[in-house]
């Protein structure tokens, strides 16, 4: 790993001044809790000269808006999410992703931020000797050799699978993210944060190099909405998702769904809503059947590579167990 | 200096009656728990010497290469680096991912020095074909990558047994026939300690001290005194505390040669520990292998003829499989054929691992069992005791059918089925094992303090070896385990056998109690004059000696001592009447599937084991409990990946390279078979890691009628045996 400055900026002017206004292997990041960005770097991927810290910007609060509505700050741990009882009561879906992260040492110290803007888990990312598209190289060395984990969706020229867990759940819950940078605040949903490779190889995210993630609003949920996130981890004491699925539900008196919204992770170079799996469920009568259809509908556009054929099982499978939890 | 007690034994020492035992036979908490819990404990990794210097190698990342140019100059230019040595040359090749890949060697004054440098040496090369797969390596024109002198093919040579159309006239008149091909991956052995050594050298010809993570203290001063350029009793290997071996820390290897190197060139310690990256590139690994297994029944269930074909994959070593029929019996053995061959890829050579080559053939064995009671209707544990000759496999399996509530469960002799995608099932498997005993010697010297020291060179690979080195002397001398010092680890003390094939125990524990028995015999001398009774018709307890059968002429175990003028010594050597190395075992896994996402959930497991006496049993069921979750780890998630197209190892990082965590640990029931009484002690390590996986692929076929016939039983495989590849 580069020798590198830690910048510890007291405002949130000053840390967008540490910044670049373009991205090269070698400019400042943004440091958080530091569990992705310092393993990109011992992994040689990128060599930052400079990392600025978030820790001083005061960004770790949870405001409630008074209608049930939620802001949460960039550098709220993991952990936090986890345990926070409010929120539990509020997002159910919110804890159990968060619940579902890593271990207790890194949940403790990887923060929202942090979680929404890691980098891919692709092993070929990740392996020091290897260049790839997303390291500014030719090749998906993925698409034809193993890519048991990579995307079943949305792949090309890349096919790395988008591994944070909140950013699936929040997109379902339909929140949005601030964003600061040297014009200003703006304010992005969290279904256009996301681009795929086709759009940007260097970047998973709209965010430009010299912008912060400084907090997410989530709405207040409609009244009567059920919500779950359930996560696939082929080890289940620590993983990434092999699949996960964020549902949420609105039924009425007679348990027929009046709205739906699924999201999928662990599938897709980003988080992979499927309108067509809400459609399958409205009008229906929560049961196996309208489960069912749901799971058929969500994998119908999938496109898998050699290896992982598997994940269209698994997120029928895994649609159905999802809603199934919420009858 | 003390001097041996030289005078004849009275009488030969034996284990005794388990009814009279006080220390042994019992849960005896390890005495190195609280400084391993605490993490006072220092292990190899954690030695610091003044002066100490950090190594690291530099592993090329694909199998096969010829190399260009490896440039140290801006290497060795770096901050801290004091030595730098290339191990390849200008058009050398690099001919498998294993020791041959490694290219240099660095040390400097601080690790992240050293890595830094390693980062910095620029090594041209062309990349060759990877030749990691069996595909690969049988290819038409395939590159040879196999070690064998004058070696045309990646092909070793197939090793025959039995008359093929014996065996295929019997399957031919079977009632049942079942025939599989079972995938096995490559295992690492994932120590926790990472092979290495700290090497700290000397002048002239004093002694150099190594600290060696080590399945061998007393056999790594020979495999270093080459390198050391010093007779092997000038050089101290010191073991205090080792984080597991499993098989693959039997020699120095090169990452030891090259401390000694380092040591001897700088003149400073050296500190040289694989990074788990390389540890998973260069220390070794179980072989995977392939079978096409064909096994027949007659109508009664009983197997009449076999077949099997197989190929070993060891990379550049050979790989270990046991011939068939594994443990079980075939009615007519002339009906058993068997064919298997290695079959060589440029990757890391396997090396010894607990069981070597076991729970390979359990697997496909035991799935040929399951599914010939199921084409037969037969209850799972029925068909096994039919076929299995020994009384011990049929009690022991009995039991953890009964442990797992296998009366009551309704698959007995079909596989069940799903009900709203979800399923639960058993499944069994048995193993054998004979851990051997050899010379091993141990002193164990009483002072006129009271303070008693037990002393062998042997290592405790976490075992918990070192517990009964202290604990057989305490039975012995009616002492309680904390009055006697162990002290293990070290190559100066009385030679130890090399800790492999679960012969540790079977070797140390008879020595221990040899050298224990004639301290007590020296003492009983010194008491003749005094409580006037002769040597051994003493009865030595709770910190007393009396007379047997009259209490009265009795002293404390500190006034014993005082009558010592000097350290008795007594000197203990292996006794091959105190070990019997023949032992059995049986296991039950009970597992629940959803067969609607793929996932495997293992309940419960349970552990039947057979060892003679044992000496401690909470170290004995610690140590089955470690073979179970060792074997659910192995059959859920273990599975070494290679990039075909290159050659890259990407699973040499725990991340992707995945063993079990908590979560994925069952309800775990380790039954030591107290029927086994017989009077002796031996290892029993290999056994209880030899069916677990077996168990489990048969529980999930018996859930819900999947026979995963490859390993680990992860999601994609459980979706693709139940629905089909996409």
């Amino acid at each position: 790993m580069k020798d590198f400055d830690l910048k510890l900026p007291e405002n949130l002017d000053a840390a967008i001044g540490e910044l670049p206004a373009e991205y090269t292997r070698e400019g400042a990041q943004v440091l958080a809790g530091g569990q992705d960005i310092v393993t990109v770097m011992k992994d040689d991927i990128e060599q930052p000269a400079a990392l600025v810290s978030l820790q001083r910007l005061g960004l770790d609060g949870i405001q409630w808006d008074g209608d049930g509505g939620v802001t949460l700050g960039a550098t709220v741990t993991v952990q936090t999410l986890a345990d926070d009882a409010d929120l539990e009561r509020a997002f159910p879906a919110l804890r159990e992703a968060a619940r579902s992260i890593g271990s207790p040492q890194i949940r403790s110290q990887a923060t929202l931020g942090g979680n929404l803007n890691q980098r891919p888990r692709c092993p070929y990312y990740r392996h020091p000797s290897v260049s790839c598209f997303k390291k500014g190289g030719s090749v998906c060395l993925a698409e034809f050799g193993f890519n048991k984990y990579a995307a079943i969706f949305g792949g090309g020229p890349s096919y790395f699978s988008h591994p944070s867990d909140l950013a699936t759940v929040l997109l379902m819950l339909g929140a949005t993210a601030s964003v600061s940078g040297p014009d200003g605040e703006r304010q992005v949903p969290l279904a256009e944060l996301y681009v795929l490779p086709e759009e940007s190889l260097e970047t998973e995210t709209v965010l430009r190099p010299d912008e912060i993630l400084t907090s997410v609003t989530i709405p207040a949920p409609p009244a009567e909405t059920r919500s779950s996130y359930l996560k696939f981890k082929e080890r289940a004491s620590y993983d990434f998702a092999l699949a996960a699925v964020a549902v949420s539900v609105v039924l009425d008196g007679s348990g027929v769904v009046t709205d739906a919204r699924v999201v999928l992770g662990g599938v897709a170079p980003k988080p992979w809503e499927v309108p067509a799996a809400a459609r399958a469920l409205t009008g229906k009568s929560m049961g196996p059947e309208a489960w069912t259809a749901a799971g058929a509908a969500a994998v119908a556009d999938a496109d898998p590579l050699e290896h992982n054929g598997y994940k269209v099982h698994l997120v029928k499978g895994l649609v159905f167990r999802a809603l199934e939890s919420l009858a | 200096m003390s001097r041996p007690t030289s005078r004849p034994a009275a009488s030969d020492p034996s284990w005794g009656e388990r009814s009279d035992l006080d220390v042994l036979n019992r849960d005896i908490p390890r005495v190195d728990g609280p400084v391993k819990a605490t993490g006072e404990a220092v292990y190899t990794h954690d030695v610091r010497l003044p002066d100490m210097l950090w190594a690291r190698v530099l592993v090329h990342p694909v199998p096969r290469a010829e190399i260009e140019s490896i440039d140290l100059e801006a290497a060795s230019e770096m901050p801290g680096v004091v030595h730098i040595e290339a191990l390849k040359e200008p058009g050398d090749t690099v001919r498998y991912l294993g020791d041959d890949a490694v290219l240099a060697v660095v040390a400097a004054e601080t690790p992240d020095q050293a890595a830094d440098a390693l980062g910095a040496i620029v090594v041209q090369a062309k990349r060759l074909a990877p030749v990691v797969t069996p595909e690969q390596a049988l290819e038409e024109g395939a590159p040879v990558v196999s070690r064998r002198r004058k070696a045309d093919s990646n092909v070793g040579r197939a090793n025959e047994r039995g008359d093929e159309a014996v065996a295929d006239a019997a399957l031919a008149g079977a009632v049942a026939v079942v025939e599989r091909t079972f995938e096995i991956p490559i295992q690492h052995h994932v120590c926790l300690e990472t092979h290495g050594h700290v090497v700290q050298p000397a002048p002239d010809n004093d002694q150099v001290t190594v600290y060696a993570s080590t399945q061998s203290v007393s056999g790594t001063p020979r495999g270093l005194a080459r390198t050391l350029g010093r007779d092997a009793s000038k050089i101290r290997v010191l073991t205090p505390h080792m984080g597991g071996g499993f098989g693959s820390k039997f020699g120095p290897g090169l990452e030891g040669a090259l401390a000694a190197r380092v040591a001897n060139v700088t003149g400073r310690p050296v500190h040289l520990m694989l990074t788990r990256a390389d540890e998973f590139a260069i220390a070794g690994n179980r072989s995977g292998s392939r079978q096409n297994l064909k096994v027949g029944a007659d109508s009664d269930g009983r197997l009449v003829g076999l077949k099997l074909e197989a190929d070993k994959l060891g990379g550049v070593s050979g790989g270990s499989l046991p011939g068939p029929p594994y443990i079980y019996t075939v009615t007519d053995g002339a009906a058993v054929f068997s064919k298997i061959r290695s079959v060589h890829t440029a990757t890391d050579g396997s090396r010894a691992m607990r069981a070597p080559g076991h729970p390979q053939a359990s697997f496909a064995m035991e799935a040929a069992v399951d599914e010939l009671a199921y084409l037969l209707g037969m209850d799972l544990v029925d068909i096994r005791i039919r076929n299995l000759e020994s009384a011990v496999h049929h009690r022991q399996l009995r039991r953890v059918a009964e442990e797992i509530g296998w009366a009551d469960h309704p698959n007995r002799d079909r596989p069940g089925a799903a009900v709203n995608g979800r399923a639960v099932g058993i499944g069994f498997g048995v193993s054998v094992w004979g851990p051997g005993g050899r010379s091993s010697r141990c002193d164990v010297t009483v002072r006129p303090d009271g303070s008693v020291v037990s002393a062998t060179a042997t290592q405790d690979l976490g075992t918990g070896a070192r517990t009964y080195v202290a604990a057989i002397v305490a039975e012995e001398l009616g002492l309680t385990v904390d009055m006697v010092e162990a002290r293990i680890g070290d190559s100066d003390l009385p030679p130890s056998v090399t800790s492999g094939g679960s012969v540790t125990t079977g070797s140390s524990a008879p020595a221990i109690k040899d050298a224990a028995h004639k301290a007590r015999e020296g003492l009983e001398a010194l008491l003749t004059d005094v409580l006037e009774a002769p040597v051994g018709s003493y009865v030595w307890k709770d910190g007393r000696v009396s007379v047997r059968g009259d209490a009265s002429r009795s002293l404390p175990w500190i006034a014993v001592c005082a009558l010592l003028r000097e350290p008795l010594l007594a000197q203990g050597e292996f006794r091959d009447f105190l070990h019997e190395g023949r032992i059995h075992g049986a296991q039950a896994a009970k597992v629940e599937v959803d067969t609607l996402t793929g996932r495997v959930k293992v309940l419960k497991m349970v552990t039947c084991q057979d060892q003679g006496l044992p000496l401690n049993r909470l170290a004995l069921r610690s140590q089955i409990n470690g073979g179970m979750v060792q074997a659910l780890s192995y059959g859920l998630l273990e599975q070494r990946v290679f990039d075909e197209q290159d050659g890259f190892l990407l699973s040499d990082n725990l991340d992707l390279y995945k063993i079990a965590g908590s979560q994925e640990i069952p309800e775990m029931v380790a039954l030591i078979d107290d029927e086994d009484e017989r009077p002796s002690v031996c290892g029993m390590a290999e056994a209880p890691v030899i069916p677990g996986h077996s168990a489990i692929a048969g529980a999930i076929h018996n859930a819900c009628g999947a026979r995963l016939t490859r390993m680990p039983f992860t999601a994609d495989n459980v979706l693709e045996t139940l629905y089909g590849k996409i």
